[in-house]
Formats: structure tokens, C-alpha cells, sequence
């Protein structure tokens, strides 16, 4: 399970797990409901929890596994205050209105920067796509080009020339495919 | 004319005609996730006011069902029939298997998770009121979040596949029609071959990540075949209406 799954389901839970808790609904309850479905990775991980402990684990135990194999900084901050409160009783509601305050901030920022991180990626693509092609090519006519000149200096001949506008060719295509990768990469996860 | 010529012209370049095949059956394919998209989106954006509607009656008073019979006779968008249908169909079943049923139909996350939050707390015998008012504040968000994505990212995405497929092809066809046209006795038919496979992967590649920027990469599968068709044939089109025209060096 990947830190952009539980990230990309994250503020839901925490929003739900407000609603829930808010209108007088108990931990248990409002874990049941999560891990029913709909919150992915999140969804599976609840509901195993449950599971344990109906085979008779303790809850705290079960959450505490759960925050320890957490990839994601805010899921296991999540199960930390659901740990916390089973534990220690804490104030379950205000950390859950702080947090998923957090999240919903960070969130807005991560796809403000996502935006402007994806800014001049047309114009990083067209450059690369561009000026590579332009400087091979015309590298692959040279042969022809300057077929008279061979009295001068060596001119390669087709076949090598070819050989590096192709590996020129691929090379681009890879350098377009990294660039483009920041558009998955950076996904904020909505 | 023109088409003849270009189909000539693919006798000596056969991935394209498979391009072409396989793009053409992209195109029928790439409809219906664009069309369960859009009504996802439609259901999705009305959520927060169905919620709204459903808490205020629910706080005048109203019982769960009757609050949802009174927004779904109000409403005469697709998620007021829908709820229509559930309702009509918990009168044969029970409550919580129509709105399982509803949430099914639906296929949107969005409102599975409310029917579940729903199912729930109704269980729990928990205050709906607040409950339906805070998903609607909630959902008000998520959607002004998911729309202001879109609206950002989709005049870049749509910029990145024009560039690299349509803008990129004709600038290097310009440019070899110009240098070496077909009349000029120059041997480029083995440039020409790896430009094209050049745009073609370049296509691929613009159209993905446009799909990824945007969320939806796996509906951009469906075009990229045609796109990269398109770029093939526009590449080998223009070096040749150029060539004929410009060149002769």
C-alpha cells in the first residue's frame, strides 16, 4: 500500500470519523463504518482491525500496528490520536477537527503547487521534443549535405549517422517520459 | 485526392495502419468513460445541496425518508430520480437495501461513502441533522477542490497534446520539406521513418501525461493510438504538401 493511497483517502476518514464521533456515534462503531468500504486502502485496514479484535486483540494493540506500518505522516498521526484516546481517554473530537483542518490545508496547498509545478510543463516537453529532432535530423542529413565536402574531412557515413539519430531520438523520448513523470509524482491524490 | 495520397503514402509505413485500426476502435471506447465521468460529476456536484435540502427538513421535523421523498419530488436532476427509485424500491425491500442499492447505482465514492455515513449513523440513532449538514459543508469543498483541478489543468493538458502531437510534426516536417524535399534526390525515407515513430512516441507520451494531470489515465489510453496516428500522418503529409512546394535545395 502506497503513501499516495492512504494520503488520497485520508481526509475523508477524518472528516467521517468527525461526523460520526460528533453525533455521538462510539470509536468502535464509527471504525465499523469506515472499514465497510469506500476509503480504499484506509477501508481494508479498519476493517482488519475489527477482525483482530473480534478474535479477541485488543483494540490498542491493533491500532498501534496499524500506526507503526502507516506510510503516510498523517494516517499515522490519525491513529495515533485514535490510540491516544483509547488509551489515555483524550479529547477524540477536537484533535480530529484539528487534523483533518491540517490535512484540508495541506491538501489545498499540495494542489496549488501541483498546479504550479505543472506550469511550464508544455513548454519543458515542446523544448525537448522540439530542438532534439531539429539537431538530429538535420545530423542525418549531414551525410548528404555534405557530400561533396569529403575531400576536406571524413564525412560518417549513413549507417552511423543513423545509428545516433536513433539512440538520440530514444533518448529524447525518455527525457519527455521523466519530465512528464512530476505529473504523477506530485499528484496531490483527489 | 488528398485522402488517396495519404493513403498511398501509408502503403510504406504499415504501423500506421495499425494505428489507424487500433485507434479507430479507441475512439468508440474512450465514450463511455467519458460519459460515466461526466454523470458521476453531475451526481456529485448536486450532492452537497441534496444534503443541505435533506438536513433542513430533517430539522423541521421530518423522519430520514420523508425528508428524502421531499427533495426527490423537488428535484429534477438525475440524483432526485435516483433517489425517487430507491425510495420506491425500499417500499418492496427494506431502507437500508434501497439505499445500498442507490449507492451501487450511483458508482460514485462520493456517495457511497455518504449512504454508509447515512446507514450508520441512522443505525446509531445519531442527530442526522448535523451529520447530512456537516457532509454538504464537506462535500462543498471536496467538489469546489476537484473542480478548480480541472479547471486549472485542462487548458495545459489540452496545450501539451496539441504542441506534441500537432504542432511539434508540422514544425520538423517543415523543416526536412524544406531541407531535403522528396524532389531533391536526398535518401530520407529512413529519417522520415524514425521522425514518425519519433512523434508517434512522443503522442503517446503527451497524451498520458495530459490523462494524468488531469485524473483520468486510463480514459486517455483509449486516444493514444489515435493521436499518435494523427501525428504520423500529419508529419509525412506536411514534409510532402512542403517538400513539393517549398523545397528543392
Amino acid at each position: 500500500m502506497s503513501e499516495l493511497e492512504e494520503q488520497k483517502e485520508l481526509l475523508y476518514v477524518i472528516r467521517s470519523l468527525e461526523v460520526l464521533m460528533n453525533s455521538g456515534i462510539g470509536l468502535e462503531a464509527a471504525i465499523h463504518s469506515i472499514g465497510k468500504g469506500g476509503y480504499g486502502t484506509i477501508s481494508r485496514d479498519f476493517s482488519r482491525i475489527l477482525k483482530n479484535v473480534e478474535k479477541g486483540k485488543r483494540l490498542e494493540d491493533e491500532l498501534r500496528r496499524v500506526m507503526n506500518s502507516a506510510k503516510a505522516a498523517g494516517y499515522r498521526r490519525l491513529m495515533s490520536t485514535l490510540y491516544n484516546n483509547v488509551t489515555s481517554n483524550t479529547a477524540i473530537l477536537e484533535s480530529l477537527s484539528t487534523q483533518a483542518e491540517r490535512e484540508e490545508y495541506e491538501r489545498n496547498e499540495a494542489l496549488k503547487k501541483y498546479i504550479e509545478d505543472l506550469g511550464n510543463l508544455p513548454e519543458s516537453l515542446l523544448s525537448i521534443g522540439m530542438i532534439s529532432p531539429i539537431i538530429l535530423g538535420l545530423l542525418g542529413l549531414a551525410p548528404q549535405l555534405m557530400a561533396d565536402a569529403g575531400g576536406l574531412f571524413t564525412v560518417p557515413s549513413h549507417s552511423f549517422v543513423m545509428t545516433i539519430m536513433n539512440g538520440g531520438l530514444i533518448l529524447t523520448l525518455a527525457v519527455m517520459a521523466l519530465i512528464g513523470w512530476k505529473a504523477h509524482s506530485k499528484d496531490p491524490g483527489m | 485526392m488528398v485522402l488517396l495520397s495519404i493513403y498511398e503514402r501509408m502503403n510504406d509505413y504499415p504501423e500506421m495502419f495499425l494505428l489507424l485500426l487500433v485507434g479507430l476502435i479507441g475512439i468508440g471506447g474512450a465514450f463511455p468513460p467519458i460519459m460515466e465521468r461526466l454523470r458521476r460529476r453531475k451526481l456529485e456536484n448536486s450532492l452537497p445541496e441534496v444534503l443541505e435540502a435533506m438536513s433542513s427538513n430533517i430539522g423541521a421535523g421530518e423522519g430520514l425518508e420523508q425528508a428524502m421523498s421531499r427533495v426527490a419530488d423537488l428535484r429534477k436532476d438525475r440524483l432526485g430520480a435516483m433517489f425517487k427509485r430507491a425510495l420506491q424500491t425500499s417500499r418492496a425491500s427494506s431502507f437500508d437495501a434501497a439505499m445500498a442499492e442507490l449507492a451501487l447505482n450511483s458508482r460514485s465514492k462520493q456517495i457511497q461513502r455518504v449512504v454508509n455515513l447515512i446507514i450508520t449513523a441512522s443505525e446509531q440513532g445519531a442527530s442526522l441533522k448535523d451529520i447530512l449538514f456537516d457532509m454538504s459543508q464537506e462535500y462543498t469543498r471536496l467538489n469546489q477542490l476537484m473542480n478548480k483541478r480541472e479547471n486549472e489543468l485542462m487548458g495545459r493538458a489540452l496545450m501539451i497534446t496539441i504542441f506534441i502531437s500537432i504542432l511539434l510534426p508540422g514544425i520538423i516536417a517543415f523543416m526536412i520539406g524544406a531541407f531535403a524535399s522528396p524532389s531533391s534526390g536526398m535518401d530520407v525515407a529512413g529519417i522520415n521513418h524514425s521522425l514518425m515513430l519519433f512523434f508517434a512516441g512522443s503522442s503517446i507520451l503527451a497524451v498520458t501525461i495530459s490523462g494524468r494531470m488531469l485524473g483520468r489515465f486510463k480514459a486517455a489510453l483509449w486516444v493514444v493510438p489515435i493521436w499518435a496516428f494523427v501525428s504520423m500522418a500529419l508529419y509525412i503529409t506536411l514534409y510532402h504538401a512542403i517538400g513539393g512546394t517549398f523545397g528543392g535545395y
